[in-house]
């Protein structure tokens, strides 16, 4: 069987034969091969054009004669093809214990095979502050590697869920047009769950280990999941909400009113927000499900309505729903929503399409209260007058809901190495930095800048915030998200319930 | 030797006849193949087949569950209502426009006018139709606080009304340019055209009334050359996602949407419900077809007597003062449309009851200017390849059946119409599908003909009824002096379409300009063009951004327009100098 997968592999004129070559010179090629699946190498080594081809098996042959003139080379071709081939099962531990050499030279090897390709990111592209923070990336990639980083822009991530799955359906396994892709929660889930992603490729990013993974468990759980290796941590963010009072019910010197005067009509907590609509009548709504900040919204209302139930019953909200833990904790959120309902904008018989559209709702001042994943986007509509200048921000102080985003690589993807090479851009202190800038994009970095040198943590600390801006000393009750089937349900659930009317 | 030359025909004639004669074989493959297997792609979903989910036996459980959405029935009923009101609509208003301006120089005025809006596209017109009526859109910033009282916004269901007024709007709006446009070009033909004029100009000597005399001298000439563009509007209509997707309701929305999400939603099973629900959508819009065919059955049973009655008005004094105020009211409403959406792109703060913006500021065009040119590169390489091929081959088509004698088969006709008539929703993500199992990566190529399946039909529309209407005495003229098929062609038949040729080019860009589901799906999102950025940013954050977007979305095909326009003046003053030095 193993002899069978080596002919195989040296008949395959896309693999790098001379890796197998220096495997069969040292007869340790059968125990290696027999761990490979699928789409381990080949995904690696997949050439988009002849020419480049042309220019890769010269520096494979030049490699291999390296390989073979050279003995200390030799000794360690063998990890590198081992964990080029173990890739599927490489866990974080694993490489934090592997040597530090074999790391290097891995990545050195991705780093070589990624240069001079396109990247094509698949990203919802509905914020121009995090376009152009991208367009960024794009231009320090091209610098560095030579890599053509193509920002996809998706009006919903699922979008490129469903072209993997149309590829992989019509047997495309190689020549995926998805290199990378920004995902988490439930498309994650889905992808995960159709074996629509690359496993094990984030051990081998140098910069991963920044993060702190051994001590962080949230790099490596995605909604409670865990990623095994198939997505790489972004940034993150907590549910924050915004606040714009009419002209007519705010004094005009609001400038000089302190913060908390500014938001002291504002509601705090999830009951206060149902008395708060209660009086203000269609100043206030939210999104309808599957939009993402929707269902942060119901999954926040489904966590703050059951925080007086005991431990054992709130603790079914992080595993899959049964239908003792959905009797328990669901009908609270259906008593709550079909009370507000009646007093949301549009009497609750029509639901903005996205979360985004609430922003313009508020600056357009049909709507008074807003709420958003990415605090830092608020002063930044301020500061392109798509907010009014009274816009103030705010954490509810029965908690946020947090989570981390992800970029993950589809397992088709036609450039894995030049994404992988993009991934561990995103997360160098350089490019985190830049984007936790509340002018540039303000997302949170998922490095643990504690354990930076002092210089660099420096790059992290922020200007004077903007008067719009969440204050620095704002104290956020980070609530985890649920398992990823609640969402599912409450989305069904929601659209039974309010989707018809 | 020489005598053996002379008999022999030229390469060249040899040649063209050979290309003329495969033409109309190429125009099926390109119209039938694609439709056909899209449609192929989602028949086999529908029913339960989708290996990639494991799923490969044949059931009907998309149905089952397509049959117990809540809110099926209204998703339908939005779609065949919307569709066919709006339908209505526009055509009245076009016949009420015609009627009343038929001998005026209004009419071209107003087609002037009008004829921006068929190049606006749907997503655009449906942000602008929104800046108007939003609570807080021009209308009620304009009638604040001094007539209603209004300090903030308050809260009235349109844009978003459950009954579909707001589509309806929309759609009426985009429709009404479109069949004008038509319409007018079908009797711009000369020959047609002096005839109608001759009738029309006897009925009012034999002292009808205008409008009356319009009714029943020239419409029953025209309407048959009317019915395809209705048809083609109202499948467009039933199916469309772009309008309902800006201006409609979502709980529920219209049935395309409803696909549009379930084909995108997280949970990758609803495929199977979603490809149902677009064979369903191919019920509707037949349904919608079949609607007005009766429609049309019973107008012509109820009306063909009155024809001939010899009644010379029915009010039309009255009749054509309202015309006249509704007109008004019309090119206002549009008007307003395109100022919001131009004050929007230089606003800076702009709180509710103030009709102008606070500031005058340029950022969010500086921002969308360095950002848009890709895009606009995009759009306009598309747009053109698809409009030369599309031209190229109904011109080929059309000689073909000039010099066979012989019109395109019925059949033959049903398929050149066969992308309009079925929801472009129902066979695009087929057509994904097997573009996928195809492996194919010329993407450029692949958007490029997606386009080129909506570009077709409408310059096929546009240029057939010129083409067929030529006087063939300048033919049969020039071949007895001895030219060939070819030089009749290219000397004799395409300089009199000039102006035909002309208005379809600038048609095709329009039409390509605006398509957004082809772009996305065909494309995979690679290639963005000015319309999928302007989908993208309507979603998004900035009225501001997504308003300028729009107005560079009008200006593409604005810039093509006003080429004709250039080369209609050029040709005219050219005809004049002629006549003078005659």
């Amino acid at each position: 069987m193993p002899l069978g997968k080596l002919s195989r592999l040296l008949s395959d004129k896309k693999s790098r034969f001379s890796t197998v070559f220096a495997n069969h010179s040292l007869n340790k090629a059968a125990i290696f091969l027999s761990h490979k699946q699928q789409n381990g190498l080949r995904t690696q080594f997949t050439i988009t054009s002849n020419f480049k081809a042309f220019g890769v098996i010269l520096r494979q042959l030049i490699l291999m004669l390296a390989v073979i003139f050279s003995p200390t080379a030799l000794s360690y071709t063998a990890p590198i093809s081992a964990q080029i081939f173990e890739q599927d099962s490489i866990s974080v531990t694993t490489s934090l214990v592997a040597k530090k050499a074999p790391v290097e030279t891995i990545w050195n090897t991705i780093e070589t095979l990624g240069k001079n390709h396109s990247v094509y990111f698949h990203a919802w592209g509905g914020d121009p502050q995090i376009n152009i923070y991208i367009q960024w990336l794009a231009k320090r990639v091209k610098n560095s590697h030579n890599i053509d980083l193509h920002h996809v822009k998706l009006t919903d991530t699922s979008e490129a869920v469903s072209r993997v799955l149309a590829e992989k359906s019509a047997n495309n396994h190689q020549q995926g047009q998805v290199d990378l892709v920004w995902i988490n929660g439930e498309n994650f889930a889905s992808m995960a769950q159709y074996q629509l992603l690359a496993r094990g490729w984030v051990a081998q990013l140098p910069n991963f280990s920044l993060t702190n993974p051994s001590e962080n468990e949230a790099m490596t759980r995605d909604f409670g999941l865990p990623t095994q290796g198939m997505e790489a941590p972004w940034g993150q963010a907590s549910l924050s909400f915004y606040y714009t009072p009419s002209p007519n019910t705010h004094d005009l010197n609001y400038a000089q009113n302190s913060y908390q005067d500014s938001i002291s009509k504002a509601p705090k907590n999830i009951n206060q927000l149902l008395t708060w609509a209660e009086q203000n009548p269609g100043r206030f709504t939210y999104p309808k499900p599957p939009d993402f900040l929707s269902l942060s919204f119901l999954k926040y209302a489904l966590i703050a309505l059951n925080q007086q139930q005991k431990e054992q019953v709130k603790s079914g909200l992080y595993q899959a729903p049964t239908p003792q833990s959905q009797a328990a904790l669901l009908p609270t959120l259906w008593a709550y929503l079909d009370k507000l309902h009646p007093h949301l904008w549009h009497q609750g018989q029509y639901f903005v399409a996205s979360g985004t559209a609430l922003q313009r709702l508020v600056g357009d001042g049909e709507i008074n209260l807003g709420f958003t994943f990415s605090a830092a986007q608020i002063p930044a509509s301020v500061a392109r007058y798509n907010l009014p200048e009274n816009t103030r921000s705010f954490v509810m102080k029965d908690g946020s809901l947090s989570n981390i985003h992800f970029v993950a690589i589809p397992y088709n993807a036609a450039n894995s190495d030049s994404a992988k090479v993009v991934a561990n851009f995103m997360l160098s202190v350089e490019a985190q930095a830049k984007k936790q800038q509340a002018e540039i994009w303000g997302d949170s970095t998922v490095i643990d800048v504690s354990k930076l040198p002092v210089q660099q943590q420096l790059l992290f600390s922020t200007n004077q915030p903007h008067p719009s801006a969440l204050p620095i000393n704002s104290k956020i009750i980070a609530l985890s998200e649920p398992h990823p089937s609640w969402s599912k349900l409450i989305n069904r659930e929601w659209l039974k319930r309010y989707g018809a009317q | 030797m020489s005598n053996s030359l002379v008999t022999k025909t030229p390469l060249s004639d040899r040649l063209f006849n050979a290309i003329v004669k495969i033409s109309p074989k190429v125009l099926m493959a390109i119209l039938i193949l694609p439709v056909l297997g899209g449609l192929f792609g989602v028949i086999l979903p529908a029913f339960g087949w989708l290996p990639a989910l494991d799923k490969t036996q044949f059931n009907v459980h998309g149905f089952q569950q397509l049959i117990q959405t809540p809110g099926i029935a209204q998703m339908i009923g939005l779609s065949f209502f919307t569709s066919i009101v709006s339908g209505l609509l526009a055509f009245i208003i076009t016949l009420l426009l015609l009627a009343t301006y038929f001998d005026s120089p209004w009419l071209p005025r107003i087609q002037r006018l009008l004829g921006p809006i068929l190049v606006i596209p749907h997503a655009a017109a449906a942000i602008a139709i929104a800046f108007l009526i939003t609570p807080s859109g021009m209308f009620a910033r304009l009638l604040s606080p001094w007539l209603t009282g209004w300090q903030n916004p308050i809260d009235w269901l349109l844009p978003h009304d459950p009954y579909g007024i707001s589509i309806i709007m929309g759609l009426t709006l985009k429709e009404l340019p479109f069949l004008l446009l038509m319409t007018l070009s079908a009797i711009a033909q000369p020959a047609l055209n002096i005839k109608l004029r001759a009738q029309y100009r006897l009925a009012l000597s034999l002292g009808y009334y205008p409008m009356t005399a319009f009714f029943k001298a020239v419409l029953p000439n025209i309407y048959p050359l009317m019915r395809l563009p209705i048809l083609a509007i109202l499948a467009y209509a039933s199916a469309s996602v772009e309008m309902p997707l800006i201006l409609g309701p979502n709980a529920p929305p219209t049935l395309a949407v409803a696909i549009m999400n379930w084909f995108h939603d997280v949970d990758l099973s609803l495929r199977i419900k979603a490809s149902a629900g677009a064979l369903l959508q191919l019920l509707i819009t037949m349904s919608v077809l079949i609607t007005w065919w009766l429609l049309e059955k019973i107008t012509l049973a109820i009306t063909c007597k009155s024809l001939s009655n010899g009644k010379r008005t029915y009010g039309d004094a009255f009749w054509a003062k309202i015309i006249n105020f509704f007109t008004v009211l019309l090119i206002s409403f549009i008007t307003l449309a395109l100022l919001g959406m131009v004050f929007w792109s230089f606003a800076g703060y702009w709180q509710f009851p103030l009709a102008l913006p606070e500031q005058w500021v340029l950022v969010h065009w500086q921002s969308a200017l360095l950002q848009v040119q890709t895009p606009i590169i995009n759009s306009l390489s598309i747009g053109l390849v698809a409009t030369s091929i599309a031209i190229i081959l109904t011109l080929l088509t059309l000689e073909f059946e000039k010099q066979n004698g012989a019109l395109l088969s019925n059949y033959s006709s049903l398929i050149i119409y066969l992308p309009l008539m079925i929801p472009s929703i129902a066979f695009l993500f087929g057509l994904v599908w097997l573009q996928e199992a195809l492996h194919s990566k010329a993407i450029f190529m692949n958007v490029a003909l997606a386009h080129l399946l909506f570009v077709l039909p409408y310059v096929f529309l546009s240029l057939a009824s010129s083409y067929r209407r030529l006087d063939p005495r300048y033919a049969q003229v020039a071949a007895s002096l001895g030219a060939s098929p070819f030089k009749i062609f290219l000397q004799v038949s395409l300089p009199q379409l000039l102006m035909p040729i002309m208005m379809a080019s600038a048609l095709g860009l329009a039409i390509s300009f605006s398509q957004y589901l082809p772009t996305l799906l065909v494309g995979g999102g690679r290639l963005n063009t000015v319309t999928t950025e302007a989908v993208s940013l309507a979603n998004g954050a900035s009225r501001r951004t997504s308003a300028v977007y729009a107005l560079i979305q009008m200006l593409l095909p604005a810039i093509a327009f006003s080429m004709i326009w250039l080369v209609s003046t050029l040709q005219n003053r050219q005809k004049k100098n002629t006549k003078v030095n005659l």
